[in-house]
């Protein structure tokens, strides 16, 4: 097992490519980066971000009125009861669906509710994968639901969702 | 941060063909989060990881829309099931043009 | 060959033995005496100099990020400190008639929760859903009310429970002017208000992580010593850099500490901290490089500079695995034991607090249980290992001194400096719990 690490490589063209684009075969073209950054000075990337929202608004824009069933019997949503502070929460999702070319996991939303902006990432797999299991950190603006919600390759959605309590410290820590 | 960019990644020590490995990543990085002045959010260019691609082999099999709802020193992991011998490679891309990249050789027991 | 040793002889020997014994005596200090100051080598913030402003009123210059940067401009110098020349104590127990006002219920219960305060949730537990997180310290007030005790007792425990309980966790919330008497007069309204229904009976809990008392925390950092769960074992690849760098002197650790930190320097740490007789007092790792870097290689490596955390962290990691082994019992190393337990004991700040309040394992003392949502780890446990540790909260390495200048900050005290003797002796006590418990560094905690 060789570990390299390269700093500021470039990439391979035809990955980045392919990447910036449309990405998998997805029923729903679902826009991700909403504008360009600015180039001009002074002018930063505010305009590209996720917007500041409340999540009945970001669901909506996602996934119109399309119907999202409940997941709990093939998601397993792994992260805390309680955490300890919001800079930091583990997130892993695994779900038990196949990663076959006819039918595959494409999308895994992860949305914080109460976040100001509660869109916190996209995750696009592939049947190479051969099973989808992803996870992250997040930083929770407070306690609040954290919601899954995977997106089949046949459009199908699914949700598993938890509450987590963001604690705080009895004295100022 | 001068270790901005700095990568690591951990594979299992022992893989056999098919087994659906377990990779795990850390990249030094300040995610920067939205500032505000009197309650409105500032209009700056944020530092932060927006994307990442995970290949194997030279093909993509996995990539993250990132936001600044990600930690700071962001954790990455997935898994997936080698059926062949190889490199993997994670490529994160940053708002400021930054492009930092791990790789891990899979090799089977 | 004489048999006999001159008389005159005797006495000088005599005379010379007394001359060491009290020469000795001298340079150690007595149990609770400053050695010959110290001067700081701490980073400006490290040091938390005083600073005066225009209008004259003096602050302490204290760390910018968070914690820290949220007490900015709060002085505290009017408080009790660790300092060996500090000989104030807080203000003896007082006692007030309660205000003739009529108290208002729920101003008491704002006053309650105001973390501005107290907050008082930080130690009890009240009744409410949005009651988060309240902690399990002090004993659970959500039927206080149906215990039915007179108010100018209730009133008198809140403005100074010392007058009831002497060695109280308690602060004295009057006598140190947090709570004005009008204030406690709502609090004990709102207190009263607390009552079951039948008396001493609540509903069921609905939510168990509310109630400090069955709360359950687990631990969710992983393996602090996989660079991809703690970005400190990542940072701290850059000290080999710093090991080998040939400082203003002309030389580089490497160039004395032959064969790399791994052999020059295995086990090393598992001393420390310890009595060194060169400096006349108890160093630890990060200590020891504010002095021995310049003078060997001619770089600083100032208390609480990246430079003497990542050099502290690269030297610590060479023992971990091997047995925490300070020694306590040479006479220098038990007298600065003594002087360190006597400051884990001794009461500063604002709250009039020990770290025996939050960390000793007793009746109406914090270990394991809840100061709001934090679990306080019990001294006699060992609890100073993982040191120096990441912190997740902040996505930064901190050393056992930056934590314990933080621990008494928000409790009204004015910080020493990082390099201050009393913490190395304060280091030393609660170090010596850890005595037989293999060393993990770098930590990854909240």
């Amino acid at each position: 097992m060789v570990e390299r690490v390269r700093k500021g490589q470039v990439v391979s063209r035809r990955v980045v490519l392919r990447a910036l684009g449309v990405f998998g075969v997805s029923a729903v073209f679902v826009p991700f980066v909403l504008g360009t950054p600015g180039p001009a000075l002074g002018q930063g990337n505010l305009g590209a971000l996720q917007p500041e929202e409340k999540v009945d608004a970001t669901l909506t824009r996602l996934f119109g009125n399309r119907s999202i069933k409940d997941g709990s019997n093939v998601m397993k949503l792994d992260i805390p009861l309680i955490a300890e502070n919001g800079a930091l929460v583990p997130i892993t999702v695994e779900v038990q669906a196949p990663m076959t070319p006819s039918i595959f996991v494409n999308h895994i939303y992860i949305v914080s509710d109460k976040n100001r902006r509660p869109m916190n990432a996209r995750f696009s797999l592939t049947p190479e994968m051969g099973v989808a299991v992803i996870g992250t950190t997040l930083r929770l603006g407070g306690t609040t639901d954290v919601r899954a919600i995977a997106e089949m390759s046949d459009g199908t959605l699914l949700i598993a969702k938890r509450e987590v309590k963001v604690t705080i410290g009895g004295c100022g820590g | 941060m001068a270790e901005i960019g700095k990568v690591r990644i951990r594979i299992p020590p022992t893989i056999k063909r098919g087994d659906a490995v377990r990779v795990r990543s850390l990249v030094i990085h300040p995610m920067e989060i939205v500032q505000r002045k009197d309650g409105k959010p500032i209009d700056k260019n944020y530092h932060f990881i927006q994307k990442v691609i995970v290949a194997y082999n030279g093909r993509e099999i996995l990539q993250a829309e990132t936001t600044q709802s990600i930690s700071e020193n962001p954790f990455f992991t997935f898994s997936f099931k080698a059926t062949e011998p190889g490199t993997l490679t994670i490529t994160f891309l940053d708002t400021h043009g930054g492009q930092y990249e791990g790789t891990a050789d899979i090799r089977f027991s | 060959m004489t048999r006999s040793i001159p008389l005159a002889g005797v006495v000088i020997l005599l005379a010379a033995l007394l001359a060491v014994t009290y020469a000795q005596t001298e340079k150690a200090g007595t149990a609770n005496q400053p050695l010959t100051p110290w001067v700081s080598r701490a980073t400006p913030e490290g040091k938390g100099e005083m600073a005066t402003l225009p209008d004259g009123k003096k602050v302490q210059v204290r760390y910018k990020g968070p914690p820290f940067g949220a007490l900015a401009g709060r002085d505290f110098g009017q408080w009790p400190t660790y300092a060996y020349g500090d000989t104030r104590t807080f203000p003896p127990v007082s006692q007030v008639k309660m205000p003739a006002i009529q108290g208002d219920p729920k101003e008491g219960r704002k006053l309650f929760m105001d973390r501005a305060k107290g907050p008082c949730t930080g130690c009890h537990l009240i009744q409410g859903d949005d009651v988060w997180p309240a902690g399990s310290i002090g004993p659970d007030l959500s039927t206080y009310g149906d215990r039915s005790l007179p108010d100018q007792f209730v009133f008198n425990l809140i403005y100074d429970a010392r007058l009831y309980f002497p060695n109280t966790s308690m602060p004295p919330w009057g006598t140190a002017g947090i709570f004005t008497a009008e204030e406690v007069v709502h609090i004990l309204a709102f207190l009263k208000t607390q009552k079951g229904n039948p008396p001493f009976v609540l509903p069921p809990e609905k939510d168990p992580a509310r109630n400090p008392f069955t709360r359950k925390l687990e631990y969710y950092f992983g393996d602090n010593l996989d660079p991809t769960y703690n970005p400190a074992v990542l940072l701290a690849e850059g000290a080999m850099t710093l090991w080998s760098k040939t400082g203003p002197a002309g030389k580089a650790c490497a160039d004395c500490h032959a064969g790399g930190p791994e052999t020059a320097l295995k086990g090393l740490a598992t001393r420390y901290p310890k009595h060194v007789g060169k400096y006349g007092r108890i160093l630890s790792i990060e200590d020891l490089l504010t002095v021995h870097a310049p003078e060997t290689t001619g770089m600083a490596m100032l208390a609480q500079s990246a430079e003497n955390l990542t050099m502290t962290i690269l030297i610590k990691m060479q023992s971990n695995g091997m047995p925490v082994n300070v020694d306590v019992t040479s006479p220098e190393a038990k007298a600065a034991y003594e002087r360190g337990k006597a400051q884990y004991f001794k009461r500063v700040g604002e709250r009039n607090h020990a770290c025996a309040d939050c960390h000793q394992n007793a009746p109406g003392k914090g270990a394991d249980k809840f100061l709001g949502g934090r679990l306080l780890g019990d001294a006699e446990k060992g609890f100073t290992k993982h040191f120096p540790t990441w912190r997740t909260n902040f996505q930064v390495v901190w050393d056992i001194r930056k934590r314990m200048q933080w621990c008494m900050t928000p409790l009204g005290m004015n910080y020493l400096a990082a390099d201050a003797p009393e913490y190395a002796d304060l280091e030393l006590y609660v170090t010596s719990f850890d005595n037989g418990k293999p060393m993990s560094v770098p930590g990854i905690r909240h």
